[in-house]
């Protein structure tokens, strides 16, 4: 196998935390959260239907 | 959002581009080279290696889906990746069980474990010296055969089910025919989580989790009929045409929703 040290050497600007966030990326943004409503889609969605859907708008504040 | 760096970006990019030529791979069916290649990735290139390691498996998947032999470019790559990218003593459990499986596709198309010996178990032990027998009775390490103990599943077994959608999501490269893994078992044991994943990743618009999760419930199975998922799959693919993961992991569900991997 070839050796790694120049690979190593190009790493330098890479940190250990931006892979290991590309790796183990947080959950994106997301508004959606309704646990009751997601349970029931998926189990009495139809074919798709209803899940594709779009979200039901939510109430503004204030 | 949270911004990210320049090398993020490039990385990301990069991830993106590798991605792509695997599913160009993956549709042509008679695809000549390798993947690394494709995306401009070379032995010199660390964040092209850096970007291999954050695909994982699925660099391969031309390979593992289509019962080919694996290019020895991209081969070599992957366990270059393998061996600079180790998971720290300390690294979350999703980084272990992607580098894990990256160790256990190397054995199985290269027949080597040179990779492997350099795999730290989180909170075990320093990896044995090739040939060695290990403590826990463990093939020893360097040994054609031998892979490195699995990574627990703990942190996914009572998970919520928003938690245990989006993890199996990130870990969606261990999703392939034929899939052992002790993530492929909680996988396959809450199936409905995994479906009530899926439909809030749809709702969210997060389409690469949508399409992580239907690959899941793709391999796995038992996805309630009423789901709709393969509608849901070309709904996905559909919205989240502009990310090249989104595309990979939509085929791979549809090629194992239709029975027509190798």
């Amino acid at each position: 196998m070839a050796s790694v040290e120049p690979v190593i050497r190009d790493l330098t600007e890479l940190q250990d935390t931006e892979l290991e966030a590309a790796l183990n990326p947080l959950e994106a943004a997301g508004t959606f959260r309704d646990t009751r409503e997601c349970a029931a889609l998926a189990l009495a969605g139809g074919q798709g239907g209803i899940l594709l859907s779009p979200p039901t708008p939510r109430p503004k504040k204030g | 959002m949270t911004e990210q760096s320049g090398t993020s970006t490039r990385l990301t990019g990069a991830v993106q581009d590798l991605a792509f030529e695997v599913v160009s791979a993956l549709r042509s069916g008679d695809h000549v080279g390798g993947v690394c290649g494709g995306a401009g990735i070379g032995a010199d290139d660390g964040l092209g290696l850096a970007a291999v390691r954050v695909l994982g498996c699925d660099v391969l998947l031309p390979s593992t889906m289509l019962g080919r032999p694996a290019d020895a470019v991209d081969l070599a790559l992957f366990q270059q990746a393998v061996s600079v990218f180790p998971p720290a003593q300390d690294a979350p459990a999703v980084s272990a069980w992607s580098h894990w499986a990256m160790t256990r596709t190397l054995l199985r198309l290269a027949g080597t474990t040179d990779a492997v010996s350099t795999y730290p178990r989180p909170g075990g032990p320093p990896a044995a010296e090739p040939g060695a027998a290990a403590a826990d009775g463990a093939a020893p390490a360097g040994e054609v055969g031998a892979t490195a103990a699995e990574p627990g599943t703990g942190w996914l077994d009572d998970a919520p089910w928003q938690t245990l959608t989006h993890q199996l999501a990130v870990l969606a490269a261990l999703a392939v025919p034929g899939a052992d893994s002790g993530v492929a078992r909680v996988a396959a044991r809450r199936p409905v989580d995994v479906a009530r994943g899926f439909v809030r990743a749809v709702r969210r618009r997060d389409w690469l989790q949508a399409a992580g999760a239907g690959r899941w419930l793709s391999v796995a199975g038992g996805a309630p009929d009423t789901l709709g998922l393969d509608a849901g799959l070309t709904f996905v693919a559909q919205m989240g045409a502009p990310d090249a993961r989104v595309a990979l992991h939509v085929h791979v569900a549809q090629e194992l929703r239709a029975g027509t991997t190798a």
